[in-house]
């Protein structure tokens, strides 16, 4: 307790108050006790510090590299050069943030920080939107998390060599050091949750429908399987478009059971994705109806479209 | 053929996942139904200490005793079901009921009760976070496995619940005509107090539940004063 208390007259009282005589003296017999324990929570409260700093550099850095990929305007194998060069030099970043926080969640610390930990949803947003827009799948749970854990171990090694060349800028980026130099230690590596990918894949619905929205827009053609492949087909279907992807992700997360950690956020994710898939079929159904009347290369007035997206998303 | 957007096996382990989640959580309702019971009962009877003398003491801690037993028996089930799970997972549900339950131990043993072959039992006694373990049979504090335990912050939540009935308890003994032992819980709760004080706590539960602390001080301190006020501390009788 801070300042003091004042008696009667006004003049400053003694903080134990003149009733407990014998009581004068700060430290009594709990005072070990409490300083024990006291070291124990600080120790807790100061790596809870450090995670959730470097989780909201690693969330930015995410988003970053979700505006890139919006930045694709359509769906092939390789990401435009320039973009993948944005990509991978935030990843690095990425990974280095990794690492650093990598030996904090170790065992029982996982899941203990996991609500400071909600960086990892927007990675995971970020991982699944990129393989997205070059694979047109959706990545699983168990390819994308060793996908993560090599973020996490290059990170690591770069870091390494960063100390070997100056050990300043490496002294920086970690707030332990103590790390051998030596790499033959394997660097702690941690999993995604099933939440993290989840909430994640949640949130990676609403950048399809962006993506699809602008991609649409800009190129008069939904985006989708590349009609080169149509050649090769034997069969006469067309290749998939991104309206029957947002149907198949719908109907994935209608018919799961709500996973029973956070129903409220459940519901509100679920919506939020009922909506986006509806905005794409808007899209497809525009583009059926109106599509052969449209002169190529017109672009339709996206200004209400816009507007309308940038309140229901986030 | 290109790829389908979802692989078929994806879907069904998600599935798979929650569906063990929510069983988890429910069988873990179970037990914290029974412990509930438990520690609701112990409470309880508790209570009675209110309006029983000193002398009787003995009697309703056997009976409390009983229902700490109870609690142990079921905390000792809820561990090994909860191992086997990421602790921090689920600990968020029966955190507030091992509180509750550590509180009834606490009040318990500074009553006089607890006692075992090597410590009788003695008013004023204040079990440690580690003695808690013991009574309990689990272990404290765990950093290095991921198993079940009692944390720091559930051990100072359950104090600070024993330190306002405590507070409730020092009105109480003055009624009943045990003036010592208010004056008795006055020192305890003081020394707790600047206890509390050597802690660095951030925004938190626990930062909120040790601000209260202060109205038990004050309460335990209006009573003493009434009883110097009268002259009716006990000369050195309550040391």
């Amino acid at each position: 307790m801070s300042g003091f208390k004042r008696d009667w007259s006004g003049n400053a009282k003694r903080r134990d108050g003149p009733k407990s005589a014998p009581k004068q003296v700060v430290r009594n017999a709990y005072t070990p006790m409490f300083e024990s324990l006291r070291d124990e929570l600080d120790e807790h409260h100061d790596r809870r510090e450090r995670i959730v700093k470097a989780s909201r550099d690693i969330t930015a850095l995410s988003k970053k590299i979700i505006f890139s990929l919006q930045r694709v305007r359509k769906i092939e194998n390789r990401l435009p050069a320039n973009i993948q060069s944005e990509v991978d030099s935030r990843l690095a970043e990425i990974s280095k943030l990794l690492a650093s926080i990598a030996p904090e969640i170790q065992g029982i610390n996982r899941y203990r920080y996991s609500r400071s930990l909600m960086c990892l949803e927007e990675l995971v947003e970020a991982l699944t939107f990129a393989h997205y827009l070059r694979t047109q799948t959706l990545i699983s749970y168990a390819e994308l998390d060793p996908v993560v854990q090599d973020l996490t171990r290059k990170g690591a090694t770069s870091e390494d060599q960063v100390m070997a060349d100056a050990s300043d800028t490496a002294g920086s980026t970690t707030t332990t050091t103590e790390i051998p130099p030596s790499s033959t230690i394997e660097p702690p590596t941690f999993s995604l949750t099933q939440e993290d990918y989840l909430y994640g894949v949640f949130d990676l619905t609403g950048e399809m429908m962006r993506f699809a929205t602008t991609s649409t827009a800009l190129t008069g053609t939904m985006a989708g399987g590349q009609t080169e492949n149509g050649g090769s087909d034997g069969e006469d279907d067309e290749p998939r478009t991104i309206v029957q992807d947002m149907h198949e992700l719908g109907t994935f997360f209608e018919m799961l059971p709500v996973a029973p950690g956070n129903r409220f956020q459940w519901d509100k994710k679920l919506e939020v994705t009922r909506q986006s898939v509806q905005k794409v079929e808007r899209l497809g159904y525009d583009r059926i109806i109106r599509g052969s009347e449209r002169p190529k290369g017109w672009v339709p007035d996206l200004s209400s479209g816009d507007q309308g997206q940038g309140d229901e998303v986030e | 053929m290109a790829p389908p957007m979802i692989d078929p096996s994806l879907f069904d382990q998600l599935k798979t996942n929650i569906e063990e989640d929510t069983s988890v959580r429910k069988e873990l309702d179970q037990f914290l139904d029974d412990l509930n019971q438990h520690v609701s009962l112990t409470q309880g009877v508790l209570s009675r200490i209110h309006s029983t003398p000193r002398a009787k003491y003995a009697t309703l801690l056997g009976q409390v005793q009983g229902g700490i037993n109870k609690e142990i028996e079921t905390v000792g089930r809820l561990a090994v079901f909860a191992s086997q799970y990421p602790y921090y997972k689920y600990n968020h549900k029966w955190t507030r009921m091992v509180q509750d339950a550590i509180s009834t131990v606490i009040l318990c043993a500074w009553l006089g009760g607890m006692s075992t072959e090597s410590r009788p039992g003695e008013v004023g006694r204040l079990l440690t976070l580690e003695e808690i373990g013991q009574a309990f049979n689990v272990p404290v504090n765990l950093k290095d496995r991921d198993a079940f335990h009692i944390t720091i912050e559930e051990y100072l939540l359950g104090l600070i619940a024993v330190i306002d009935d405590l507070s409730r308890l020092a009105v109480n003994s003055v009624t009943l005509g045990d003036n010592a032992m208010a004056v008795q819980i006055s020192g305890f709760i003081k020394d707790l107090h600047a206890g509390f004080q050597v802690l660095n706590l951030k925004n938190d539960i626990l930062r909120k539940r040790v601000d209260s602390i202060k109205y038990s001080v004050k309460k335990v301190e209006d009573v003493v004063y009434d009883l110097s006020l009268r002259n009716l501390i006990p000369a050195q009788d309550a040391q």
